[in-house]
Parts: C-alpha cells; structure tokens; sequence
C-alpha cells in the first residue's frame, strides 16, 4: 500500500510558494531545520548542550527539598484573606467585567475603542463597533497599547536635573513659569509638540497663544503623516484632509502608498478594502507602484518594481497620458491607465505619505481628472494645524523648551540651545537626559483627552484608570503652564464640548460624536494638470545605479518611529513582510545583494551623503533593485529593558526626506544574526494556501477543494468511528471558522489580540532563533512568481544558485494565519499518553494544562504545527536574562539577592522579578485565562474563555428555561480575539450546527477549503481561496490554468488511479 | 568470603522496608495531600465573630442579600461593611462585637476575612450559572445555616465536583429553592430521595440541563 501522506496533496507543477529563499534554494540548513520537529538547541537548556542531565541533577535535589518542606509542613494552602469593600459601590459586581469607550489618538486622527476593564484595571483594548462603518476592528499598535500601560520601565517621577523631585515642587515650578512668561509675554518660549488632533489642545494652545504671544508653537513628528492634509489643502485651496473609500472603488492605483500597512489610519483602509474584494465579479483591482514590498503590494493584482524616487516620473506620466493621450509609457503602465480612463468615476488614486508632495498633488490632479473626487475620495474640512518653521526652534527657544511626548533627542540630531527644557514624557528616554525637568506622562488609558478621527468624527478619550505612578495628562500640563484656573483634564474637555449634561453622557456612553463631520464639496483644483507637468519638468531625479543608491526610510510596522520600541508584543511581532523579529535590517534586492557579494546577515556601512550607519543585510524578493529600505524606530539607547539595543538606528541618516539618493554600501566583514520566523513551523510546499484568478474562479467555483488533490484519490471515510460523533449528538454548539485569504492582508493584529487575549508571553530573541516563539496564531507569508517565466532548469536546481534565477523577482504574496485547526479527529490527542488534549462535546480540541507532562508528542504529530511549548518559565522570568545565553535554574538564581527558591517558599506565584515589576505584571493579565507554567504544551484554543462566559451568561439568564443556546440571531455568539480585532472582516467564527449562522454561510461559499483535508483530520477551521483579480490585457497577466492544463501536467486526473 | 553472612538476607530485608517505606509515604499523601483531608473540617476563626446560624437560621435572611453578585457573576461576593450597617445602625450599634464592622463602614479599611472556601487557580468555577440553574448553596456549603463559625463541610476534589456534573439529576432543585437550604421535596426523607430523581430527571430535562464532563467545563 502506498503512503498516502508523502505525496501528500502536493501538485507536482503549477504554483510553486515558498517562504523564503532559502525554503526555494532547499538549502542545506533549511532542510535541517524543518527536518527537526524542533530546531537545534530546542530542547537543550544552555547553549553548550550538556545542561539536560546536569537539570536532571538539580531537578533531583529540589525533588527531594520538597519532600521535606512537604512532610516538615503539612501542606494547608496558606491563609487567605477576602477583604471586601468597607461601602458597597453602586452598580458593580466583583468579577464580572466592565466595558468603556474610549479612543486612542493617533498622529492624524483617532481609534474608537471599547476597554474591557476587570476590578478597575484595563485588560483588552477591542475597536468600538458601534462607531459608524466600523466593523469593532483595530490596528496593531492599538491592541499593543495596553502594554505600554503596565510597563515597569515607565517615566515614574517627577525629575529635576536627573533628580526626583516631589510631584508639588514639579507642580509649582510650572506655576512659576508660567507668571514669569505671562510678564513677558513669552519672549524666550517654544513649544515643541507631536502632532494631535484634539479640540481641547488646539483650544489651550490658542490660549496659550493669546497669553504669551512672543512664544512660538511647532509641530514635529518624525514620521510625518500631515502630507496627505496639506497636499490637499494645497491642491484644493482650502483647509481639507482626503478620506479614501477604497470599497467603492473599482480601479486602485497606489503611488507607492503603503495604505494597508504603514501609513496612519490603516486599519480603516483595510476594512474599506477587504470590503470591495469581496470574491465575485464586482471586485475591485489594484495597482501597485513601489519599491519596498509592501503589504499593499502583497495585495496588489498587479505590482511594479520601481525605486521610488522615480514614482514621481510615473505618476506625471500617468497624468500626461490621462490628459493629452500621451502613451510614451511602457507597456504595464500605459495598460493601467487605460484600465484607470476605462472606470472613470470608480477610480482612486492614492499618493504614499513618504513621497513628495509633487506626487500627491498629481494623484489629486488624476483623481479630479477621473471625476473621483466626491465618489471615491472625498474631502473633510479641518482646523489648520498652526506651526511654525521648525528652522527658527533655536531661534525662538532662546530661553525655555516645552517639549510635548515625542523623542527628538533620538530621532533627530537636535541639540537643545535654550536654557530650561521641560518636558512631559511617557519614557525617561534619550531625550529626557537632555531636559532640565521631566514629568511623567499619562498613558491615553489614565487621562482625559478628545481627539477626531480621520474621518472627522469627534471622539472622547476617557480614563479608566488612575495613573498607575502618578504620571500627569498632557492637558493638565497645557493648562497649569498656561495659568489656568481650570487645570483637571476633565473639566478642560467638558467645556471644550461644551453641550448639554445629556450630550455629554451620551457621547461618552457611544465613544463618539453623533454629528457629521463637515465635508467640503465642490472644490476645485488650484493648480491645473499642466503646471503641474511645468513645475516636474524642472525638477532633476537621478537614475539610480550601483554607485548612487536610493534610501527609503519607512515607519517599522511594529516599533513605529520608535514610540514602542519597549513593547515586548511589537518586538516579537514577526515583521508582516519580512517576518523579521526583534531587528531592523538593510533591506536589499536580490540583485543588488549579488552585485554587492552580500548575503543575509552581512553588516553592511551605509553612507548617505556623508552620514553613516552600520545594518544588517536582508534580501528581499519583490524590492526594487538599488533601494535601501531602513526601518525607523530601532537602536534606541535608552528605551528601557525591552527595547534597548535592539536593532540599528536609522535616524542617524535620516535627514527629515523618506527617499534620498546618493547611498553607498561597504561590506564591513563582520556578521549579524536575525531571527527571523519564515522558515519555522514550516508546512513542506504542500498546498496550504490555494489560490486563483478571478476568470478562473468564475468558471470553476470549486477550484479549491477540486483542484488541489494529491496525485491519489482521497480517501473518503475513515475506518474508525469517532468518538466526537457520538458526542455531539447532546452537545448545544458546534464550533467553527473559516478564515478568507481574500479579505486578509496579512496585518499581524489578530497575533497582537491573540496574545493579549490569551496571556501569550514573550520569549526574547535567543529563544525566537531557537524556533521557541509562543505566538498560538501565526501569519504564514507565502511568496510565489509567474510560473511561466521559471525554466526548467532552475525547477530542479537545489544548489543556492537558485535564489539568483531572474523569474522570483516580480513576486506576489499570499499571507495565511495558522492556528489550531481544531481537527474533529485530530493527530494530537491520539498521541498525548496522559490525555491532556481531548475533545470536548462542542468540537473544541482542549488542552489541560494542568494534566500536561511535556513530551511534546502532540506537536511532534500535529500536521499544521500550531501547538507551542513552554520551554522555560517565560511568564515569571525577567526578559533581561532572556536575552543571555546562559540559562540559570531556579535553584541557583536570585533576584534582590535572594534565592529564588526562597521567594517560591514564601509566596509560591512570586516569579523572578522584582515585586513592583511582578505586580505591574499581574495588573495586565487577562483573569480568565490561565497562566501556563514551564514545561506544558499550549495552543489556539478558540478563545474557550470567551465561549465558557457566553455560556455561563446565557444559562445564568435562561434560569429554570430551556433557552440555553446561543444564537446568533440574539447576539449571543462570542467572538474570539483574533476575530473582533480583524479590520478586515476576515476571520468568522460561530455554531456551524446553526445553518444560519454566517460561519456556516461561509463555509458554504465554493471557495472554501480544508488544509490538508485529505489526511481527514477534518479541521474546523477553514478557509475561503484567495482570488485575484488581474487585467488580462496587462503584460504580467497570468493566464489561469484551465483544468485540462493542469491535469495534464499532474499527469493524474482527478477522480482516477 | 567477601561478603559476611549476613549479607544474605539482606535483599528481603531492604524489600521489606521498601515496601514499608513505600506504604508509609502512600498512606502519608493519601491523608496528607487530598483534599478529603485538606479541605473539609477547616474553620479558621474569623475577625468578626459572624454567626450565620443567628442570622440565616434564626433570623431568616436570605443568602443573596449579603452575597449579591452570586447569581450575576463567578464571585458571590462578601457584603462590604455598608451592607452590615443597614440593620446595625441600628440593631445592636454600640456592641463591641461589631467595632470592626462599623470602623470599615466608616473608614472603607476592609475587614480581613479569612477565606474558607476556594477551588484550585486553574479551576475556573462560576456561582451565577450552578445558582441560576437550580443548584443550591448547600450541595457545596453544607447547611451554612445550622454553622456558628464557617467551616468547610465538602472536600472540593475534582470527583466531588464531577459527581453532580455526571448526574445533576440527584441535586438539582427548583430555582426559587435554591436558598432554602432546608428545602426537601417532601418532609419525609424516603419520599424525598424518590421525588428527587423523578423531578431532578424531570428538570435536567426540561431545562436542557447539560452533564458537562470536559476538561473545557472548567478548565481554560
């Protein structure tokens, strides 16, 4: 009998996807690594290989320590004391969770959010779904901000020349300053603050105007996200900021717009997106012009390798053939635009934020030219921020500096002239060395504060918590250095509302204003298409070339410009792209890393018009060849624990332009090592992700599950019975899923949701090279390239040579999040010898944690390699001695200079932190979940948590009844974390024993699909085939493969053996 | 020789204390280590000497109105000293008994409860939904209402727990009894035992009572 599981559904030809270059080279040490089922050093303790029998000794010894403690004790828990409220609040019930609306301000905008709070502290940030439009999604940074709130290493006092000083002595300093600006007016003043959207600022820094009129404002971000504003203020001639309606859209350009990734609002864009993809005729196309390979290109239809300083010359020319029918252009862009005249109307232009403004003002001209403006994109009127030339900051801050959050002591090479520089930060950072005084910020969860949306929405940020170490709001700040009366954050918001008692419970009950924000129609362009095209026709862009390399510097999708940088989610976030972890690298073509004889890891010295820095090399499929992409927000010096040190600064050549040619690299001989997660948990090219063009989806719907069987006929039924099947016949709920690689872009959100849902801890970057990252839910980036151009030669080259073949250059991207499938017969609990993961009557496969004795055998036989292993302590060990490579046992570590064994005996949940830092720690646990200890195996578990409380809720409500159930219909179902962050909409989950539930509607569609059905696990979770939607008439359209095709080419119809 | 003599018999004398020694630690972690042992009997004496047998017993009150989240969350919750004080501000104020009470009532300092019942961290059990659904306090608790001090009557171990969960028939009550901790179907305690398994049957029935015996039940 032949193996059915080595030929496993694997199509012999047709699409090839691979991870990584190394996964498409199959080289040496890629087949190493995925032929161990964990990596090298996995299972060892220290790096030299000798600790797993020294640990079995110690393990001995505190065997028998316990033996006597237990004998010499008896072993009654310790007393516990319940210490109940001295006067009972109204209206609250300890242990049930309550729920706030708030919202987290943005650099241009804001995010409605709902906070679950437990006993008053926040847990879990979730988007506010009764915002309009909104779908209760958020982005990333969102869901990692509450960790921020609960970081130890936090701005905790008031300061003064270094030293703490009391929160009084700070307090009537600002006092102080404040009369003796008001005497005269100002002179001497600066302020010098990140960009925010909130009424309430803008009313202080109006009064503050007024009060010291000699003092001068400026705005500064280091990421600047304002061009899209004042782009369109330019063109329009009036105060207005742009929002794209990306779902009504038919035709999308993108000029090297990263509108799904980095720029600001993305989660909006991404659910407006997946909106207008969903699979059918009415999808819409996407264009994408670009030099790094972006999450937008990842969803592009069609994508163009271009350096982005030449974006500009594409972008007039496209302009130029739209206006005077000029075709000059080559064939893929000349083939779009007619493609873009074609759908006059349903077009949308968009400009990314890192381009100049030359090229948003010809997006506009195109979009107005389209007849876009009002349909596609319309524009919102907008306070004009007022600042003024950062050039003249010494100038006008020749006395004090007031400095507003923001790091500019890292992220620009300002040196402070004035002689008294206050600052109000969230980090004692690096540019908190350089102030006289430093207050301690407020996290947006502990102040009060408004801000408006992109859209124009007026929101609240409202507190739900008192500032864990006293930190102060930025507007209480404002206000007592303006001599205010008024100083309480509170009050200052409330009057800038203004409106009745009603409206104001009303708005903070909702999270937003009712109101339309005010919208702009009928402008007219300033600036005609032709001056524009007079005003391009002077400007000079260089090829670039070997010698005169192009920098593109763009906003990392985890640390931000930095600001994160000492979050512990975002470091470990594998990069969307290039599934990078805790590091920035150079990010180079594959071309230009053969040019240069460098391969990944090689450090390399980047000079850039004589300012240097030294980076890592990474290649990567898809970048434009010449380019340099440098992530900002790395190799920051003063950060805290987590962040310090942690990659390469790319600021120190950062010139405030985001491309910049005139780059030069220097091998500088020494090598680097990145942990990078492409290559772990790897799937061995069999066809997890399916996909199809539109044409193709349309004549056969099915492709999915038809298409893609093995060369042998799958096996229909399996020859025992399942013991679920019996089960199920009593049980209320049947869980499912089913996850759209359509709507999918690949964010990483639901991983951060997952994580903060689920207490998922973080395990450094030692322990992520070993292949030991807890992240229950994973992104897979596929890359795969038009099978076409691929010879026959390279097919079946296994040398390394492989990854320099030309045809993997124009790469598409096909991201898959993988977690625990939930098999109805799944390999994991046939091979678990203590049944710790089992079935329960729903279809959930569960883990008991407790029952767990780590032989890991259940990740050894998983097919979908999703379940996670605590190798060591992670949730109890300090991230510092992750970071070393030797590893140090309980018996032998101390902290505070006592042994831990000792700390265990007096308080056994005391870890090896310090006892404020492991208090923090618990305050941003989520209560529901349990806390797995070292040595237990842990996986996806559909967020039980949340379907036990629905549960409990609906029978607690139902009391002597029947109506147990939970339905839809009654908004009954529980959503899971990773579900309730997707912006996009992508993941469903339900009762899929309700066939009206959408879960089971989904799971309906015909491109829905099992990975790796045909080893009949039967997964629960299932997904919906990604479906492009290319231009036939473009030079790079793939032609689908018909049936006939491809079978031919298997050499094995379907259906016969 | 190398070996004297009495080395002989020396295999069965160290099986014989092996499995002496081996005896003893068994019967050690069986008395010492179970929660038969462990848990019930424990009656730690309280701060404020509280008599649930003067107030339930006696007096009547109802458990929910001290315990009030028991039907709404996982938690039942202990009254906060306000709660005491809306009889004791009148009844029996200036008792020394009750310095405690009134001084958290007026300060908030909590009164430090000793905790009696608990069930392991990685259990997660919730009051509302076995309170809700007709499961009364006494299948747990014992008759609170004959107690001076609190002590622990049942053991909590899993079996205790899964005992009820593998046939809620031979416990479950209407929901309006569930307080009632003296509540029997009949007085007599023959007939009783026989109404309970036809009505217990009755109500797992009609209420869609479920005989919840996976891990996921509990435990997360």
């Amino acid at each position: 009998m032949k193996n059915n599981l080595n030929n496993s559904s694997a199509p012999v030809t047709g699409r090839r996807y691979w991870r990584s270059l190394d996964e498409l080279a199959d080289t040496p040490e890629f087949k190493d690594w995925l032929h161990r089922e964990f990596p090298v050093g996995a299972s060892e303790m220290v790096e030299d290989g000798t600790s797993r029998r020294h640990f079995l000794k110690i393990m001995s010894a505190s065997f028998a320590l316990a033996g006597v403690a237990t004998l010499g004790a008896g072993c009654r828990r310790p007393e516990e004391k319940l210490e109940p409220f001295g006067k009972q609040p109204e209206n609250y019930t300890f242990g049930e969770a309550q729920y706030f609306a708030t919202a987290m301000p943005t650099r241009t905008g804001a995010i409605p959010l709902v906070v679950k709070s437990y006993e008053g502290r926040p847990v879990k940030i979730e988007g506010n779904a009764l915002f309009p439009g909104s779908n209760g999604g958020t982005d990333r940074y969102a869901q990692a901000s509450i960790l921020d709130l609960y970081d130890p290493d936090r701005a905790r006092h008031f300061k003064h020349d270094g030293k703490v000083v009391s929160r009084e002595a700070a307090l009537s300093f600002l006092g102080e300053h404040s009369k003796k600006f008001t005497a005269n007016s100002g002179e001497g003043l600066a302020f010098l603050a990140e960009s925010s959207t909130s009424p309430s600022r803008a009313r202080l820094q109006k009064i503050i105007a007024q009060k010291f009129p000699k003092a001068q404002w400026f705005t500064y971000d280091a990421i600047d996200s304002g061009i899209h504003q004042r782009a369109a203020t330019q063109a329009f001639g009036q105060p207005v900021k742009p929002v794209f309606h990306f779902d009504k859209a038919k035709v999308i350009l993108s000029l090297d717009c990263d509108f799904l990734g980095g720029e600001d609002g993305a989660h909006e864009h991404i659910r407006k997106f997946a909106a207008g993809r969903k699979a059918g005729e009415k999808m819409s196309r996407l264009y994408a012009v670009e030099s790094l390979f972006t999450l937008t290109g990842a969803s592009a239809d069609h994508r163009q390798r271009i350096s982005a300083s030449q974006v500009v010359k594409v972008a007039a020319g496209i302009l130029s053939q739209i206006i005077d029918g000029n075709t000059q252009m080559q064939p893929w862009l000349a083939e779009c635009t007619k493609d873009l005249i074609a759908n006059r109307g349903k077009v949308l232009v968009v400009a990314g934020q890192r381009q100049p403004l030359e090229v948003h003002l010809i997006a506009h001209a195109i979009n107005v030219a389209l007849d876009s403006v009002g349909k596609t994109m319309t524009l919102v009127s907008t306070k004009e921020a007022l600042s003024a030339d950062l050039k003249n900051l010494d100038a006008g801050a020749t006395d004090t500096l007031v400095i507003l959050g923001g790091n500019p002591a890292y992220n620009s090479n300002w040196l402070s002239k004035a002689k008294t520089v206050v600052r109000l930060g969230y980090y004692e950072d690096e540019t908190a060395e350089k102030c006289q005084w430093h207050f301690p910020a407020a996290h947006y969860l502990e102040s009060w504060s408004d801000a408006v949306t992109g859209s124009g929405t007026l929101v609240p940020v409202q507190p739900l918590i008192q500032p864990l170490f006293g930190g102060l709001a930025e507007l209480e700040f404002l206000a007592r250095l303006a001599g205010e009366v008024q100083t309480s954050a509170y009050e200052i918001v409330r009057a800038t509302f203004g409106g009745s008692g009603e409206d104001w419970k009303k708005i903070l009950f909702n999270g937003f204003a009712a109101s339309r924000p005010p919208q702009s129609e009928n402008l007219k362009l300033v600036q005609t298409a032709s001056g524009l095209n007079q005003r391009l026709a002077g400007a000079n862009i260089p090829a670039i070339s070997a010698n005169n390399l192009e920098v593109v510097f763009y906003r990392d999708a985890k640390v931000d410009d930095g600001r994160y940088a000492n979050n512990g989610w975002m470091q470990e976030l594998p990069d969307p792209i290039t599934k990078m972890t805790w590091d920035n690298a150079v990010l180079v073509s594959r071309r230009t890393a053969r040019e240069f004889g460098v391969v990944n890891g090689d450090m390399v010295e980047i000079t850039l018009n004589g300012r240097k820095v030294t980076g890592p090399i990474w290649t990567q499929p898809g970048m434009a060849d010449y380019s340099l992409g440098l992530a900002l927000g790395y190799g920051r010096e003063k950060a805290g624990r987590v962040g310090t040190g942690v990659g390469f600064n790319a600021y120190k050549i950062f010139n405030g332009r985001y491309i910049e040619t005139g780059a030069t690299i220097k091998k500088t001989g020494k090598t680097y090592t990145l942990a990078c997660t492409q290559d772990h948990w790897s799937m061995e090219g069999r066809p997890a992700v399916r996909e199809a063009n539109l044409e193709e989806f349309l004549k056969e719907p099915k492709f999915a599950e038809e298409k893609f069987h093995g060369v042998e006929p799958p096996i229909a039924k399996s020859l025992y019975p399942n013991p679920l099947d019996e089960a199920k016949k009593t049980a209320l709920h049947q869980w499912g899923m089913t996850v759209d690689l359509n709507a999918c872009v690949g964010c990483g959100t639901c991983v951060v949701a997952c994580q903060s849902e689920n207490n998922i801890p973080i395990v450094g970057k030692d322990q992520v090279r070993r292949g030991r990252e807890m992240h229950w839910l994973r992104i897979d980036r596929y890359f795969t390239a038009d099978p076409r151009k691929e010879k026959a030669a390279d097919k079946f080259k296994a040398d390394e040579n492989q990854q320099f073949a030309e045809w993997i250059d124009e790469v598409q991207a096909v991201n898959q999040p993988m977690m625990c499938q939930h098999c109805e017969t799944a390999p994991c609990e046939s091979v678990c010898p203590v049944n710790a993961t089992v079935h329960d009557q729903e279809g959930l496969n569960v883990m008991a944690y407790n029952r767990c004795i780590g032989t890991r055998y259940c990740s050894n036989n998983c097919p979908y390699k999703v379940r996670r292993f605590n190798y060591l302590d992670f949730n109890k060990r300090p991230l510092t001695e992750l970071k070393g490579t030797i590893y140090s046992t309980t018996l032998t570590h101390k902290t505070e200079g006592v042994p831990d064994i000792f700390r265990w005996w007096k308080d056994s949940n005391s870890g090896m932190r310090t006892e404020d830092e492991w208090d923090l720690i618990k305050l941003s646990k989520n209560p529901d979940v349990t806390i797995r200890m070292r040595g237990v195996m842990e996986k996806c578990t559909f967020c039980t948590q949340r379907i036990e409380h629905a549960k409990v809720a609906q029978k607690a409500k139902a009391g002597g009844s029947d109506k147990v159930r939970l339905t839809e219909a009654a908004g009954t179902v529980p959503k899971t974390a990773c579900q309730q962050a997707c912006p996009a909409g992508a993941i469903v989950f339900g009762d899929v024993s309700d066939a009206f539930s959408s879960v089971s509607k989904s799971k309906l569609l015909p491109q829905n699909y099992s990975v790796l059905g045909d080893l009949l696990t039967m997964p629960r979770t299932t997904y919906l085939a990604r479906i492009r939607n290319p231009n036939p008439a473009m030079p790079d359209y793939h032609a689908p493969f018909s049936t006939e095709e491809y079978e031919s080419q298997n050499h094995a119809p379907k259906g016969h053996s | 020789m190398i070996f004297p003599k009495w080395t002989n018999s020396l295999p069965l004398v160290l099986g014989l204390v092996a499995v002496l020694a081996g005896g003893a630690v068994a019967a050690g972690v069986t008395f010492y280590l179970t929660p038969k042992y462990t848990r019930a009997g424990y009656q730690p004496v309280q701060p404020v000497p509280f008599s649930h047998k003067l107030h339930v017993g006696q007096l009547g009150m109802d458990c929910r109105y001290c315990h009030n989240g028991v039907e709404k969350s996982w938690f039942a919750n202990l009254p906060g000293a306000s709660t005491c004080m809306n009889c004791h501000n009148q009844v029996l104020k200036d008792d020394p008994r009750l310095q405690l009470v009134c001084d958290s009532a007026e300060t908030g300092k909590p009164i430090p409860w000793v905790q009696v019942h608990k069930v392991p961290d990685y259990v997660y059990f919730s009051h509302a939904v076995h309170v809700r659904r007709g499961m009364s306090c006494l299948e747990c608790h014992g008759r609170v209402d004959q107690m001076d001090e609190v002590r622990h009557d049942k053991s909590f171990s899993m079996s205790f727990c899964l005992d009820c969960h593998r046939n809620p028939a031979a416990a479950i009550r209407p929901v309006d009894k569930v307080t009632d901790l003296g509540w029997q179907w009949s007085p007599n305690a023959a007939e009783a035992e026989k109404l309970q398994e036809v009505n217990g049957k009755k109500l797992v029935h009609d209420w869609k009572v479920e005989t919840l015996q996976s891990c996921s039940a509990c435990h997360r």
